[in-house]
């Protein structure tokens, strides 16, 4: 007996987790196509890695990422050139030489990976193919594996932030915990709307210039909206205190947070989720941002459900009662001790939830609606076959792709499921 | 329980009319002038010369759209913005006005630019063309346009600069000349003179009464009016009806057929439970589950429809049809042309309530009354169908609802890969059509669709379960 096990929730979660064969090896899989997501731009590029031209030393694809932060220029002998054809002295090329954008006139319409294929040597094969105007689909399956776990990753990040944030308060507070006194209730909402006014109206036109400049100028727009925004809450409840000297606006009005949660999550599933995102995506320009954030903000209301549930059953728990007793404020008990204790089935839905969104991305891909043309993504490349046997392996790898990563992804689900269902325990 | 439904369905008017918000929200952002569109979808009128009589023609078909009114029955804005500015008719004039009264917050000096700059155009249109001066009324035509969308100081500057020069091109033109100088100065002196940018800062709420757009949209959308499709202006109510046929009658049968397989294979797999053949079926139903729609379809059009490999389906469209054809022939056609589509709508449910009965069945089994008939000697069948079955059925039940939605939002993919006329693929054509009323329309029903499912997830798991009763509370 070398090490002592240890004995909190999460060594145990762990070590259930880990006996699950199944999970812990989608786990192990989603960590490689991760890497794969990450390093895509050093697997498929048309741009060497390092490269010697004209008695210079390039390193191509780090100074395009100088170039595309503002941070580096390129130099005249690269700024047009054809990373394809151009001789370069001595360079060392990306495992597959092809970016998403390259088309291969010599090999389009749909070029078999398995049949002959007019390409210099085996160095430039497409190991599976071409679509049918000559893009490499193993350069766009690499990128497209970035493409799925952004998507995944971040509109999931924006469901969980809504979902254990709405969920926790309707579950913790229920419908009768939260009073307020009129004057913060009036108060609240007279300097929402100037909030509101100030920050985002009046800005409006400043808001929506600085998204066509740069991302960059936006977000700091952005920010000082909210920051108008917050600072106008924050005097509003400064005036409630003041405010309250008169006893009408003393007395208290009950809040029912439980029940203003539960209507928002019923109205937004009775909105089938595919097709509300399709008419706001019909209003707005094309973009992956876009996506990423609808997607976000409709799928949190299964996360806002389950942790509802369980903050439901931790209210009443003694340590929450301790807490109370301690003296320590509400928020402080919900924030610091109530969700830590009723985040890990969240996780469940997280799982479950990124498969989702990546067929959700997809589908839109698939039918062409919402991701800007030059983005090359899985449901893309699979909307090109048309029916045709000869285009079979445009089809084919795509679909497995996706298949795979949502497979895995539901594994991984089942997996957290069983490990932190309690009469599961061993 | 009559009390139940009718408290469920006063519960739903609230969500509705959230939903109906949210539409109309998004309907009203549209980019794009719907009444631009429905006029050059309408060739004749798009085409009149005569810049007052195309006016005449915009204002008329703005009136007939109800667009001269306000958006909803009040409006948040500031003090710059004057009540009445949904008045002027053009939608891309109204945008900039918008802008330059955020820029410069006096909107009768805007308002008195923007009709000298209108009456400029009616008199540079009535101007005779000659060979002197029609290069000049070109591009004086083409700078006019570009002030009314532009806000910027610089480019209202160089559109004024290069007017001046176009103007001393021929004598015809000196007519016109003082419309322009009046229009110059409204803009320096006028708006730029006489800015009031304060009063952007002044919240201003104007109250508009029930003659607005929303109430207008939303009254007529009750009693089933849904406006005109821009694509072929047919009565928007005509197309869905025609549509949610297809969209029901397939997603009924899908959800039965679900029902229908799912079910016993459930109740087979759990009572043989970490068996062989449990486990193989779980693994398939569960890869199944996974599996994307859009490329099972695409596969199966691949290798078993129309293709180059099996042709045993028809790949596209529901089949020809003529009214003396008998009903069975009308059946077969249909059924024969709807087997794919039928296979992609049912798998991905049915993979679900697998899964979920399954569940529900082991949990069943595992309570102390099964041990009870067991020990009482009844035989297997019997406890697993009379006993077990009738108690796992209550959570399967209510999953009603969740198939329903699932089944809808398949819809879009799957009536657009095998070309079945439903609302699914009406929607995505109305989508790269520009055709608002439609897919706001068509969101509206989809949202009633699957709120009808909850409801009757929710009678039915009344009228299954005694124990539950809705009158309390």
């Amino acid at each position: 007996m070398a090490e002592e096990i240890k004995q909190d929730y999460w060594s145990y979660v762990k070590r259930q987790f880990s006996s699950n064969k199944r999970a812990l090896y989608s786990m192990y899989v989603i960590i490689f196509m991760a890497m794969i997501a990450l390093f895509a731009d050093f697997i498929a590029n048309e741009k060497p890695i390092y490269c010697e031209y004209k008695g210079n030393t390039y390193f191509p694809i780090f100074r395009d990422y100088g170039v595309s932060l503002g941070l580096a220029k390129w130099p005249k002998d690269l700024l047009n050139i054809n990373w394809i054809d151009a001789k370069f002295d001595k360079c060392l090329r990306a495992p597959i030489p092809y970016s998403t954008t390259n088309q291969d006139f010599f090999n389009s319409g749909f070029v078999s990976p398995f049949g002959k294929q007019n390409v210099a040597s085996t160095r430039w094969r497409h190991w599976f193919g071409t679509d049918d105007i000559g893009r490499d689909i193993t350069a766009g399956l690499i990128h497209g594996t970035r493409i799925a776990f952004i998507v995944g990753i971040i509109s999931m990040s924006i469901a969980s932030f809504i979902g254990i944030l709405l969920g926790a308060i309707a579950g913790f507070f229920g419908d009768n915990k939260i009073q307020i006194s009129r004057a913060s209730v009036i108060m609240g909402i007279i300097f929402f709307f100037l909030g509101w006014f100030y920050a985002f109206m009046t800005r409006s036109y400043t808001l929506s210039d600085a998204i066509g400049e740069s991302i960059i100028k936006f977000l700091g727009e952005l920010l000082l909206s909210l920051l108008i925004f917050i600072g106008a809450l924050f005097a509003g409840y400064l005036l409630g205190f003041v405010l309250k000297v008169i006893p009408f606006f003393k007395t208290k009005v009950n809040i029912p947070v439980n029940i203003i949660v539960q209507r928002m999550i019923e109205i937004l599933v009775s909105i089938p989720r595919l097709f509300l995102i399709i008419a706001v995506i019909a209003i707005s320009k094309p973009g992956i941002v876009l996506i990423m954030v609808i997607i976000g903000l409709t799928s949190w209301t299964e996360i806002a459900r389950f942790i509802r549930a369980e903050l439901l059953k931790v209210r009443s728990l003694e340590y929450i009662e301790a807490s109370e007793a301690l003296g320590y404020s509400r928020w402080r008990i919900l924030f610091k001790h109530a969700i830590p204790n009723a985040i890990a089935p969240v996780l469940i839905t997280v799982a479950f939830g990124i498969a989702a969104a990546i067929l959700i991305e997809s589908s839109l891909s698939f039918l062409g609606i919402g991701v800007p043309a030059e983005v090359v993504t899985w449901g893309k490349i699979l909307a090109k076959a048309q029916g045709s046997k000869s285009q079979m392996w445009v089809a084919i790898f795509p679909g497995i792709a996706i298949f795979l990563t949502v497979t895995l992804f539901n594994l991984i689900g089942e997996g957290l499921t069983d490990a932190l269902d309690p009469r599961q325990k061993k | 329980m009559l009390k139940y439904i009718v408290k469920r369905i006063a519960i739903f008017i609230p969500t509705l009319f959230v939903i109906s918000l949210v539409t109309f929200y998004l309907s009203v952002n549209v980019p794009g002038d719907p009444v631009e569109q429905m006029l050059n979808s309408n060739s004749e009128m798009g085409s009149s010369a005569n810049a007052q009589a195309s006016e005449k023609a915009y204002i008329d078909k703005r009136e007939q759209l109800g667009l001269n009114l306000p958006i909803f029955y009040f409006s948040l804005t500031n003090r710059a913005v004057p009540q009445n500015l949904h008045e002027i008719p053009k939608k891309f004039h109204r945008q900039n006005l918008e802008r330059l009264i955020d820029k410069y917050g006096n909107w009768t000096e805007i308002q008195t630019y923007y009709n000298s700059l209108k009456e400029f155009e009616f008199k540079v249109a009535k101007v005779q063309k000659d060979s002197t001066n029609a290069d000049a009324l070109i591009n004086i035509k083409e700078k006019l346009q570009k002030l009314y969308i532009n806000y910027d100081d610089n480019a209202i500057k160089s559109s004024f600069a290069s007017i001046t020069t176009n103007l001393n091109v021929s004598a015809s033109l000196s007519e016109v000349k003082t419309y322009f100088q009046t229009v110059e100065g409204n803009y320096e002196k006028g708006v730029k003179g006489k800015a009031t940018v304060y009063k952007k800062y002044i919240p201003a709420v104007h109250w508009y009464g029930t003659q607005n757009q929303y109430h207008q949209w939303i009254t007529k959308f009750m009693v089933g009016d849904f406006g005109i499709s821009y694509q072929d202006q047919r009565p928007v109510k005509k197309v869905i009806w025609e549509a949610v046929r297809w969209t029901v009658m397939l997603s009924i049968v899908s959800i039965i057929l679900t029902y229908l397989i799912a079910i016993p294979l459930g109740i087979k797999a759990a009572a043989k439970k970490d068996s062989t053949s449990d486990k193989v079926m779980s693994t398939t139903l569960f890869m199944l589950y996974s599996l994307p729609v859009f490329w099972v379809a695409t596969l199966l059009i691949m290798f078993l429809g129309g293709g180059d490999f099996l042709s045993w389906f028809p790949a596209y469209g529901v089949g020809e049809i003529s009214d003396s054809d008998s009903f069975l022939t009308v059946f077969w056609t249909r059924f024969y042309h709807l087997i794919l589509p039928m296979v992609c709508f049912t798998y991905g449910g049915l993979a679900f309530l697998y899964r979920q009965m399954r569940g529900a069945m082991i949990n069943t089994l595992s309570q102390d009354y099964i041990r009870t008939a067991r020990a009482k000697g009844l035989d297997e069948k019997n406890v697993l169908w009379k006993h077990a079955f009738k108690n796992s059925l209550l959570p399967i039940i209510t999953l009603f609802a969740n198939v329903f939605p699932l089944v809808i939002s398949g819809a879009i993919i799957i009536e657009n890969k095998f070309s079945i006329p439903g609302m699914g693929k009406t929607a995505i054509e109305a989508i790269s059509a520009r055709n608002y009323p439609m897919i706001y329309t068509i969101v509206m029903f989809s949202a009633i669709l699957t709120m009808v499912g909850y409801l009757v997830a929710d009678i039915l798991y009344a009228v299954v379960d005694p124990r539950i009763s809705y009158n309390k509370k």
